[in-house]
């Protein structure tokens, strides 16, 4: 039981602070990474009227990631951040889902991946409001219903990066301890392969989904 | 002295196990009860798919009783594990482990069953979609048991870590409040979570083509009624890893203890809320799916409203850490 919660650092001192790097969540980013990579030019070499297997799965993601997103944010907008949400479901689909390979950790069970990546939802979504309604339009809202409202306001926008990412991470932090848990408990028989696919594959995928709608919404919500 | 602390686990461990598991059987034995009824009724209007029926009734009462079977398996650890102890916080740990999953799985218990209920309603209804409903059924209620699996690995945290070198002043209540705050904050959530999943199995009966758009927005309304739990997750994380100085007044153990309860209660009325406010939008998106993006805004809105006061008790419990 000495895995749980334990996480491989590497510390570099730098000026009298300590640099962390956290190795399982930069390794597996990175072999994230190169995966979607090797996908994308896979599925787009051979590109045909007839398409082979590859072909088919990349056009199926984008096209229904471009509808969804089309729907959200209208025709104009959907042309532009499209793809944002395209490569972010693939990303963090594949995250969730190699933590079912043994050996391989998840880079989402790492809070810092979740959270930076709610971050830069926020602050893409909230360039958005400004770009689209004005700068003093959009600081207005703070001051809406009341003027006193404004520091609870403020509070709520930042909660919403507190919930997006720690829905991702508590979801995929806890099917890991579960799999580890009941896998100690068992002696690793039997139960572990199903408990990897409901948390691995199914909650992954559903999680991923969930991520990338909200992302979304919140850029949906501030622009209009 | 060792002697001592070792009785006082064995203690806490069997009173945390009792409590575990007889507060978790509450939420799952509702829930399945609705199912069940859900489905006589729909027997008895189309008892030519009784087979069906009773398949996804089965299914679904399965799924409602995992937040159960989360409570067992936490119970069963309590009893027969060896848990080390090392200082008289464990004793405060494990008994805090059985309340958070007790507390925990009430709500996703009793959420979990509407969709099933809905979904054998639906499935008389509409026979041709009985495949589509139970997707929907077990992604729903699937979706449901995320806030019992947040309880489960804050109890998990709470029983495997070792906290022998923290002060027992006032470590020992930040562990209760760990346990308060995920357990009690996740019982709104889950009924919250259940409440749309229902309305959505409803909608796609009546509506069958407006099948991807309602799985979409349940998905969207169950994943933002789950923020008062995943605010509750949150507070119990930082009363769990922070370290506090040790004292030797009372005052700052109970401020910690009060923290947990604070999130938790004031998460409970939130979940709810925002699980019907989503309903309503998913309800009406299935009905007149052209609307969908007027709907979906209203609804969004209206759940982040109803979410404000799971904010403010969030600020509340975190002045009480930080500040108190």
């Amino acid at each position: 039981m000495e895995e749980l919660g334990k996480i491989h650092q590497l510390i570099i001192p730098l000026f009298g602070h300590n640099m962390v790097f956290n190795l399982d969540a930069i390794v597996f980013t990175w072999t994230v990474m190169l995966l979607i990579l090797l996908f994308g030019v896979l599925s787009a070499r051979k590109r045909g009227m007839i398409p082979g297997s590859l072909q088919v799965l990349g056009e199926l993601f984008v096209s229904k990631l471009y509808d969804l997103t089309e729907d959200a944010l209208g025709r104009e907008m959907a042309k532009k951040y499209a793809p944002l949400v395209c490569a972010l479901f693939m990303f963090l689909v594949l995250c969730n889902w190699i933590g079912i390979i043994p050996h391989m950790e998840e880079p989402t069970k790492d809070l810092n991946t979740p959270l930076s990546l709610g971050v830069m939802g926020f602050f893409i979504a909230h360039f958005v409001g400004i770009k689209t309604k004005g700068f003093k339009a959009y600081i207005s809202e703070y001051f809406e219903p009341f003027f006193i409202m404004m520091p609870l306001n403020l509070i709520g926008e930042v909660a919403k990066i507190v919930s997006i990412s720690f829905r991702l991470f508590g979801n995929i932090m806890g099917g890991s301890i579960i799999i580890l848990v009941v896998s100690y408990l068992t002696y690793s028989i039997l139960l572990p392969p199903f408990l990897n696919a409901f948390f691995g594959l199914f909650v992954g995928a559903i999680q991923a989904f969930v991520f990338t709608m909200l992302t979304v919404v919140y850029i949906s919500v501030q622009a209009k | 002295m060792e002697q001592d602390i070792q009785t006082w686990v064995k203690l806490a461990a069997y009173s945390g196990a009792g409590l575990s598991i007889g507060l978790g059987a509450i939420g799952a034995a509702i829930g399945e009860g609705y199912t069940a009824a859900q489905a006589n009724s729909a027997v008895s209007r189309n008892p030519a798919l009784a087979g069906d029926v009773f398949k996804s009734m089965l299914v679904g009462q399965a799924i409602a009783e995992s937040a159960s079977i989360f409570s067992l398996v936490v119970a069963m650890i309590l009893l027969f594990s060896n848990i080390p102890a090392t200082s008289f916080i464990t004793v405060a740990a494990v008994f805090a482990a059985g309340l958070s999953m007790g507390f925990g799985a009430i709500g996703s218990g009793v959420g979990a069953g509407f969709p099933a209920g809905a979904a054998c309603i639906g499935m008389v209804r509409q026979p041709a979609m009985s495949a589509k409903l139970t997707t929907n059924m077990l992604i729903g209620s699937a979706v449901c048991q995320t806030p019992s699996i947040f309880a489960l690995v804050i109890s998990f945290i709470l029983i495997f870590s070792d906290f022998g070198s923290h002060p027992l002043w006032p470590t020992w209540g930040a562990m209760l409040g760990a346990g308060l705050a995920a357990g009690l904050s996740a019982i709104g959530s889950g009924i919250g979570g259940g409440v749309v999943a229902g309305a959505s199995s409803e909608g796609i009966a009546r509506q069958p083509t407006s099948v991807s758009s309602v799985t979409n927005i349940m998905l969207l309304g169950q994943a933002i009624a789950q923020t008062p739990a995943i605010l509750g997750l949150l507070v119990a994380f930082i009363l769990i890893f922070k370290e506090f100085g040790a004292t030797d007044t009372i005052a700052p153990a109970i401020a910690l203890l009060s923290s947990g309860l604070c999130m938790g209660i004031g998460g409970i009325g939130p979940g709810i809320g925002e699980g019907i406010a989503s309903s309503g939008g998913v309800k009406w998106i299935a009905r007149n799916e052209k609307e969908i993006g007027t709907l979906t805004r209203t609804m969004l809105v209206g759940m982040a409203v109803a979410e404000s006061t799971a904010i403010y008790s969030m600020v509340i419990s975190l002045v009480l850490i930080f500040v108190v």
